[in-house]
């Protein structure tokens, strides 16, 4: 039975809080029977520092340690990868709390106290995490030198303010760091777990799949505007197209005979940009008049579709152009990803319709829906021009009683037929999806375009908040002459959605499904404001920080950014912060320990003298109130009470003192530090002994 | 140890008493502090290293920003544990001999001077148990490191170390201090049967010739250290004749004299050992005795002074002038 090291009293909270606290975020996500760990090792451990309980012995241990693993492969199915690997690393984390038997455990304890709080920004990232996180790192640094003072009858607190002091002083290093150590991706692939779920926009639409993402207030991303931030109509995010209909699910696809490498374009591969791609390079250099300068911060998605308005160009090299004006991303959104963009509207008529993609974009899957065609075959014909005909249908949906709704029927085989003449309450997949559908019936090469429509501006940061209740889905039509155009059967139906927003364009009976009410209340709308503010602040600036932002940000303080100035900056700064704190650190010094006593003297002191009173050094109390009648009679009364109360204070506190029975305090003070000071305080408002002399001088 | 070659270790030696030349008191000085990680700092520093790989691994900047804490953390720890030892004075202060092959003690007095703690010091001679110590702001302790004493005499106690690793015990500062502060080793005590003495009560007869009156004054002699201060003629000193002690002679009694000259035939280090084992033996039974070396006497008496005055005598026959302190 190993002897228990008894942590020194004056460490032993901060050591148990740091391990509980880094291990506690851990606890939110982990599995049950880590949830119950903690506390028991922290429990345990309360009861070994009283010296109720041995150490565990080393089979015990063993078999505890075998127990985390199992429990590991039970809830995980593996030890590897950031869910797994931390849980195992907790569990243990946790046992070594019970079996800390020497110094060296307590050392090992916290400094893996450090990784284990680090893990813990894996899973949450925000402002508050991180302000928690502080208050971790004050605890586990407060434990280093409890422990490292054997000496039993300190105050813990001394320990937790050198801590702060300590983690202070480093703060200015580590701020030059993150700005400037270089950012290099990352060493090697890393796979988070598989069973989180993807949300946003999915390859493929089924009617009620929008509407029911609509229902989720999540962010799906935010993007910061540099100058004029595109008006509420304008404000379609596109993610991606779907081509191809099954007669009930639209879907993301591209035509057989153009190849991957003409679809879609990376600027940082090798080889000839496709022509499409030159032509939109060579009329971007005209310089169109409209264009839109922002920067998308985009939430995990786990798909690689990223959100632009059209036509995008992206500042960074590798994301990919797609020949539907949108970008990809060559990996899945497995972090929060920000990108800067460049949007030139005006470009959308360059792109080309080759033959091969024309048959594509009029594909329709024979047997469906035959009431739909005929009505878009006889449409056709009566109308002179495809801009006519799409014109009529969207007339035709103003007019008749078309429904926009989060709650539509249930459709069956024909799908647009049924909605088209019957049931006439749909979302805007209904609405772009039969849209669509009538344009191919009848000829014009058309396709469905999803992703999100508006946005919440928020003044504060001049950006927009797109949520995923803003999801939606719309149409492009392919016109000669003109390419491809923007059409959105839902502004026709309810043009309150697109330019307000989905509450104002549902029916009353749609808003119990919409989890915000907090918009109602006033102030909590503003409050909401400035935390989604505070939030996207932290990302961009901390969260997203990365090489592109390090560089940009190095190019506008000193007109050059590259490796070599970086290194240099980081040199040259690291020299200066640690000659600054070394002076600090050596220079500083508190004054020698006075009591609380002696500081009150010594304030009077000085009080006495700034008023110009020539008082000596170190005189008793009394007589220094008598040294102050004869110079400033008007303080006399003020300080003799101050001088009697002093001396009352001072004796009461002497050990074994004349004074021990009875009048210890002076009589109704029952805070004499506090009571003292206030008297000297209040001689500030008594008249100088100037006009007093001046009497004198004139006698 | 053994790993470095002993021509390393000896440029090493060398190179310490160039840097910090022996003296009995010291202030620790950046010259004097030498500092390095320890294996908790290294730990702390691989963690570090971990997490910067895993913030770049999972574009994490907040792992990234712990890391970067943690290595501005630990190079304030290195100004903090420099700060903690930079500026305590060092003296050697008072000194407890013990017997050859037993333990002495050698005091040290910390001094802080007003501005800066000094918390958590560790203190040892090499080799030998460490003793913690905090000094606070203006505050003066002492110390006492015992001392293991292989030989007879003066013993080196080789250089003090003074170390902390408070605050974080992430980084081991410390000092290895010359403080010329010798340790006196009496010899060791050995038993025997015969007393190597002459007199006693058969030596009445010299008792009376030479003496008589109580506590006589019978001369002067060199001071020697440890001589009570109102033995010294300080009368002589005024005028400038150097230090001597009186002595006085108390003739009431028989005495002893141990004798060097009585054992033939046995070696130098027995025979003072023998006699080291009958001072203690004559002192417990409060006896008065003299002690008659090659090199010296010790004039009769009794007591604890003449105890020490008798091992102190014996412990340094026959050593060198220059280990003589």
């Amino acid at each position: 039975m190993a002897r228990v090291y008894q942590v020194p009293h004056h460490a032993f909270g901060w050591l148990v809080a740091g391990t509980a606290l880094a291990a506690l975020p851990h606890l939110l996500h982990g599995p049950f029977w880590l949830q119950a760990l903690l506390p028991l090792a922290v429990a345990g451990r309360l009861v070994m520092q009283r010296g109720r309980l041995s150490v565990p012995g080393r089979g015990l241990r063993v078999l505890l340690l075998g127990g985390v693993l199992l429990g590991t492969l039970y809830s995980h199915g593996t030890v590897l990868g950031p869910e797994a690997g931390t849980c195992l690393l907790v569990g243990a984390f946790a046992l070594k709390l019970l079996e800390m038997v020497r110094l060296r455990d307590a050392y090992v304890l916290l400094v893996l106290g450090y990784f284990v709080l680090a893990t813990s920004f894996l899973f949450y990232q925000g402002p508050l995490a991180a302000a928690y996180s502080l208050l971790v790192l004050l605890c586990l640094t407060a434990a280093l030198p409890g422990i490292n003072r054997p000496e039993a009858g300190l105050r813990s607190a001394v320990h937790g303010r050198l801590a702060a002091v300590m983690l202070l002083q480093a703060l200015p290093l580590m701020i030059l760091l993150f700005v400037l150590v270089p950012r290099v991706g990352p060493l090697w692939s890393l796979e988070f777990n598989q069973q989180r779920a993807r949300t946003g926009m999915s390859d493929s639409m089924a009617p009620g799949e929008v509407s029911n993402l609509s229902q989720s207030t999540e962010l799906a991303f935010r993007a910061e505007f540099h100058g004029a931030v595109p008006p509420p109509a304008q404000r379609y995010w596109r993610g991606l197209t779907y081509s191809w209909f099954d007669g009930r699910r639209w879907s993301q696809a591209r035509p057989r005979d153009l190849p991957q490498r003409d679809y879609v374009w990376f600027a940082e591969r090798a080889g000839t940009p496709p022509d499409w791609a030159v032509d939109l390079l060579a009329a971007r250099e005209q310089g169109p008049e409209l264009a839109y300068r922002y920067r998308v911060v985009q939430e995990p998605s786990r798909r690689n579709w990223l959100y632009t308005l059209a036509v995008p160009f992206a500042d960074d090299r590798s994301l990919g152009l797609v020949r539907d004006m949108r970008l990809v991303s060559q990996q899945e959104l497995e972090q929060r990803f920000a990108y800067s963009v460049t949007s030139y509207p005006g470009l959308a008529g360059q792109i080309p319709l080759a033959d091969g993609e024309r048959a594509f974009m009029l594909q329709l899957p024979e047997g469906f829906n035959p009431r739909a065609r005929t009505m878009a075959r006889q449409w056709r014909d009566q109308a002179a021009s495809p801009q006519a005909y799409a014109q009529r249908l969207l007339n035709w949906f103003r007019e008749e009683p078309f429904y926009y709704t989060l709650q539509p029927a249930l459709l069956g085989e024909h799908s647009v037929d049924e909605f088209l003449f019957d049931s006439r309450r749909g979302f805007c997949e209904h609405y772009a999806s039969a849209f669509v559908f009538m344009m191919r019936a009848a000829g014009v090469p058309a396709r469905v375009v999803a992703g999100y429509q508006g946005g919440d501006l928020n003044p504060l940061g001049n950006h927009l908040s797109v949520h995923q209740y803003h999801a939606h889905a719309w149409a492009e039509i392919w016109l000669e002459g003109h390419g491809w155009v923007e059409v959105d059967p839902t502004a026709a139906v309810a043009p309150a959605r697109i330019e307000q927003g989905l509450e104002m364009a549902l029916e009353a009976s749609d808003f119990s499904l919409l989890r915000r009410a907090g918009d109602r209340v006033p102030g909590l709308r503003q409050l909401r404001q400035q935390l989604d503010y505070l939030q996207f602040a932290w990302q961009k600036w901390v969260l997203s920080y990365d090489q592109t932002q390090q560089m940009s940000l190095l190019q506008r303080w000193f007109g050059r950014a590259s490796l070599m100035t970086t290194g240099l900056l980081l040199a040259l700064g690291a020299v200066l912060i640690v000659l600054v704190l070394a002076l600090w650190v050596l220079l500083r010094h508190r004054a020698p320990g006075r009591t609380a006593l002696q500081r009150e003297y010594r304030a009077m002191l000085r009080l006495l003298r700034r008023r110009g009173v020539a008082v000596s050094e170190a005189l008793p109390p009394r007589k220094l109130a008598g040294q102050v009648r004869q110079q400033w009679p008007a303080a006399a009364a003020l300080v003799e009470q101050w001088a009697r109360l002093y001396e009352h204070s001072t004796y009461a506190k002497a050990p074994g003192g004349a004074n021990v029975t009875g009048d210890t305090k002076a009589p109704g003070i029952r805070r004499p530090k506090r009571a003292l000071r206030q008297l000297r305080r209040r001689l500030r408002w008594v008249r100088g002994p100037g006009a007093a002399r001046t009497v004198q001088d004139a006698s | 140890m053994a790993l470095v070659p002993a021509w390393l270790r000896r440029w090493h030696r060398q190179w310490l008493a160039r840097r910090m030349p022996a003296s009995r008191s010291q202030r620790l000085t950046q010259k004097r502090i030498f500092i390095l990680p320890t294996g908790y700092g290294l730990f702390f520093l691989l963690i570090a290293a971990l997490l910067f790989l895993g913030g770049i691994n999972y574009e994490n900047n907040l792992i990234m920003a712990l890391s970067f804490l943690m290595v501005s953390l630990f190079m304030v720890a290195i100004l903090h544990t420099f700060r903690n030892l930079a500026g305590l004075l060092v003296r050697a202060g008072r000194m407890l001999p013990g017997h050859a092959g037993a333990e002495g003690a050698l005091e040290l007095v910390l001094h802080a001077d007003d501005r800066h703690p000094h918390l958590s010091l560790w203190l040892h001679w090499p080799q030998a148990p460490r003793e913690h110590v905090s000094v606070l702001p203006g505050e003066e302790k002492s110390v006492w490191l015992q001392l293991a004493l292989p030989r007879r005499g003066y013993v080196r106690p080789g250089r003090l170390v003074i170390e902390s690793r408070y605050p974080l015990g992430l980084v081991r500062a410390w000092s290895q201090l010359d403080m010329a502060h010798p340790c006196l080793a009496w010899p060791r005590a050995v038993p025997s049967e015969q007393r190597p003495a002459t007199g006693g009560e058969a030596d009445a007869a010299q008792r009376t010739r030479q003496l008589a009156g109580s506590d006589e004054f019978h001369g002067l002699r060199r001071y020697q250290s440890g001589d009570p201060p109102r033995l010294v003629d300080w009368k002589a000193y005024a005028r400038g004749r150097g230090l001597h002690s009186k002595e006085f002679v108390d003739p009431a009694e028989g005495w002893l004299w141990l004798d060097w000259h009585t054992m033939p035939g046995v070696d130098a280090e027995t025979r003072l050992s023998r006699l080291a084992w009958w001072v203690l033996r004559l002192a417990e039974s409060n006896q008065r005795y003299g002690l008659i070396l090659p090199g010296g006497t010790l004039p009769p008496g009794q007591g604890p002074e003449q105890q020490r005055q008798a091992l102190d005598m014996l412990a340094l026959h026959g050593q060198p002038a220059e280990e003589q302190f």
